[in-house]
């Protein structure tokens, strides 16, 4: 790989950081004409306010959930939450206590607060409009018709700063470091729920601040046909972990990661269980380095998402070799699979307007499937450079090869 | 907690289903578009991928009301019950235009002249009514609230079987604390004994903090002092359901001070009278009244939350004061109770019955020894 213009900083500025987003949110804004964004999503207000807390289940997530509202003036965003514990970077005065949008008298709470802070016209976004919340934009903006904050938000996070790139290397790390004593843990009689067990331990043990999900240690079947059935007649993954022990020669699919300083990260290897690969296995899993290494060969600041489906796609003789129920490669960030999607049923004249921008971060997962012996599928996480990619992932390939 | 991935057991399933469709009825609402995972999975009794925090709005579940018929958005069939045929499945889709065009060809969806939602965002608010010009959009999560607040006695097996597993998983926790011990390795200690217990989701994750540390520097990971006091707050999801309990504990007695002796023994007295307002037929508004009683302030967070599938109603806080004066305890309802005094914490989960509130939870906590 030659020179990258793209640097991935080993001591990230958390303050830097957020000095970009909003200057990023705001020429969003800007462009779109968006005057007052409110945000209720989880990842939205991460990554507009910086802040960080450990994440709950979505059945009490909607109730627990921190809130933020902000401006195009250049004022740092307000910040709603219960969390006495919540980390985060902003002034006293824009810390608040919750607002419980949920229930009308909550969100009619709110709603007199957002006859304070907001301008009396102008542009409104929202990422979210719960019952609760549409009455009320109905009673205190009414005819306001906001328009959606995910399209704001969308494109400033879609290009990492260098800061946000070295907290997102720390994530991987973090997953990475918490992932080797699970393979080292691998036997036959081991149930998949005690690999969870290891995962989480190690991670928090770490520093994760959360499991964002359920990890995946998928036993795969050896035919396609002694799996679950499937919409498309393709394979099924992931499915969910469970107390069942594995067996020697178990080929397990992996896939997990948890959230650090705001970021998710993304880790996937196949790993066998008490065994090692045999002459097919190894096949597999060159014809897996095949594919990656010619999708990484053309990856570069300017090529198209459908540059990089081909490249998989010539080097697999004209066969998808990714899962057709996700993609080929997604983004990644503050959501575990966020823009750009490369390879999905958007389908090529998709792809093809997904030009790569130095500073996305990209996940590829193509997959070998060999049907009577199961197959092989790794993620490689990297960022776009000018010249070509920078690669944030650092696991080794065993048992497979180096 | 099987070896394999299930479906809710048949008789959870079409007990919560008859509570949702006559809850539909009720409120004249003919089908559903579900986002939100506790709900589909209240009316589909399906176990899919979870995963951490709120979830964008986007239908995942729809629900005839006519023909008690389900739709899901499942690549496969595994942990899908029986009643909802390979035909009703749809695969994960990126594509709107695929999504839309199978909403558009579900049987009795088009003709449905009320459609709920349990959440919308603006792109939906425009395009829904497009696609279905003749049907009245409606909020539906007052129906579901309905049809979730009360429990079946299903839903009280599982959630003891939840709490079960949190109060394993907080006891082994609280066995690991001391001095010089991290919050975040706390809240490992409470994993690995959670996901050993064969359930791999918790309900929240910040599982420990020392709740003397306002004032110190680091939020992100502290670290115990002996002086610390420390609330073990697990809380679990097994098969959708929430089992939680809270305690404070001391690091070490050095952490005891007649001021904290204090805090612990009105908490115990604050608790005795949440316990008391856990009675059917009483007004929500008791639970604030017995904090006033004790003279202690509300924190911030709910002091009363109904538990099932996520957090159900009521949800008792101050800011929601109007909303309690509204709410009876009715038997079969499961709330999670706090009692919040200072640093010191205690909550417990209570079941609602006509024969007074049974406690749930039946975890240690600290006492000063005579």
């Amino acid at each position: 790989m030659s020179i990258a213009t793209v640097e991935v900083p080993t001591a990230p500025d958390r303050t830097r950081m957020q000095r970009d987003r909003w200057a990023r949110l705001r020429s969003v804004m800007a462009e779109q004409g968006v005057d007052a964004m409110i945000l209720l999503g989880n990842s939205n207000v991460a990554y507009a306010t910086g802040a960080t807390w450990p994440l709950a289940d979505p059945g009490r997530a909607n109730v627990d959930r921190p809130v933020a509202v902000f401006t195009a003036e250049d004022t740092p965003p307000h910040l709603f939450c219960a969390d006495a514990d919540i980390d985060v970077d902003l002034p006293a005065d824009h810390v608040h206590g919750p607002v419980f949008v949920e229930f009308d008298e909550g969100a009619q709470h709110f709603g007199r607060i957002l006859s304070e802070l907001l301008p009396d016209e102008g542009r409104l976004a929202v990422d979210e409009l719960p019952g609760s919340m549409q009455r009320t934009l109905e009673l205190f903006f009414p005819g306001s018709e906001p328009v959606s904050a995910d399209e704001v938000v969308g494109p400033a996070k879609l290009i990492k700063t260098p800061d946000e790139l070295g907290f997102m290397r720390q994530a991987l790390e973090i997953t990475e470091k918490a992932i080797a004593p699970v393979q080292a843990a691998l036997a036959p009689g081991v149930r998949q729920t005690d690999l969870t067990a290891t995962f989480l331990q190690a991670a928090f043990d770490l520093g994760a601040d959360a499991n964002i999900l359920d990890p995946i240690w998928q036993v795969m079947p050896k035919e396609l046909a002694a799996g679950p059935w499937t919409t498309h007649g393709d394979i099924a993954c992931p499915l969910l972990s469970t107390e069942r022990e594995l067996e020697k020669g178990d080929v397990l699919w992996v896939d997990t990661g948890i959230s650090y300083a705001g970021f998710a990260s993304d880790f996937g290897r196949t790993w066998l269980v008490g065994a090692e690969p045999t002459a097919r296995q190894k096949v597999q899993y060159q014809g897996w380095r095949r594919i990656i290494d010619a999708v990484l060969a053309v990856t570069r600041a300017g090529a198209t998402g459908s540059d990089l489906t081909r490249a998989a796609l010539d080097a697999c003789d004209g066969r998808k070799p990714w899962m057709h129920h996700f993609y080929l490669g997604h983004g990644l960030g503050i959501e575990s699979a966020e823009s750009p999607f490369i390879g999905t049923d958007l389908g090529d004249s998709y792809d093809r307007r997904q030009t790569l921008m130095p500073g996305m971060v990209v996940v590829l997962e193509p997959l070998i499937w060999d049907d009577g012996a199961a197959g092989y599928r790794s993620e490689e996480v990297i960022v776009v450079t000018d010249d070509g990619y920078i690669s944030l992932t650092d696991y080794p390939y065993d048992p497979y090869g180096d | 907690m099987a070896t394999e991935v299930l479906a809710d057991e048949a008789a959870l399933r079409q007990a919560r289903r008859q509570r949702a469709l006559a809850q539909m009825e009720a409120h004249g609402i003919d089908a559903l578009l579900l986002g939100r995972e506790a709900n589909a999975r209240y009316l589909a009794g399906a176990q899919r991928l979870w995963t951490a925090g709120t979830r964008p709005y986007g239908p995942g579940c729809v629900v005839i009301r006519e023909t008690a018929a389900i739709h899901l958005v499942s690549t496969w069939d595994e942990g899908i019950p029986d009643e909802i045929p390979h035909q009703n499945l749809f695969g994960i889709t990126w594509n709107p235009g695929n999504l839309f065009a199978w909403l558009g060809q579900i049987e009795g969806l088009a003709g449905a002249a009320r459609i709920g939602t349990d959440s919308l965002t603006p792109r939906f608010a425009q395009i829904l009514p497009k696609l279905f010009p003749n049907a009245e959009f409606v909020d539906a999560e007052p129906a579901l609230e309905a049809a979730r607040r009360v429990k079946t006695p299903e839903e009280i097996g599982v959630i003891r079987l939840a709490i079960e597993v949190a109060e394993r998983a907080a006891e082994e926790t609280r066995s690991r604390l001391q001095p010089g011990v991290t919050e975040r390795q706390l809240a490992g200690v409470f994993m690995a004994s959670m996901a050993g217990q064969g359930v791999t989701t918790p309900a929240t994750q910040r599982v420990a903090a020392i709740t003397t540390a306002a004032d110190r520097e680091d939020r992100a990971d502290r670290t115990v002092r002996a002086t610390d006091l420390v609330t073990i707050d697990g809380a679990v999801v097994a098969a959708g359901y929430t089992g939680e309990v809270a305690r404070t504990w001391p690091a070490s007695d050095q952490a005891v001070t007649p001021a904290v002796a204090d805090q612990y023994a009105r908490a115990e007295q604050l608790w005795a009278r949440l316990l008391k307002a856990s009675t059917a037929g009483a007004s929500c508004a008791d639970y604030i009244a017995a904090y006033r009683a004790e003279g202690v302030d509300l924190p911030q967070r709910p002091i009363v939350t109904g538990l099932g599938l996520g957090f159900d109603r009521p949800v008792v806080t101050a800011d929601l004061a109007h909303t309690a004066g509204q709410e009876h305890l009715v038997p079969g309802m499961v709330l999670a109770v706090t009692a919040h005094v200072g640093t010191v914490i205690r909550k417990d989960s209570v079941l609602i019955t006509t024969d007074g509130p049974e406690l749930l939870t039946t975890s240690p906590y600290w006492k000063q020894e005579q």
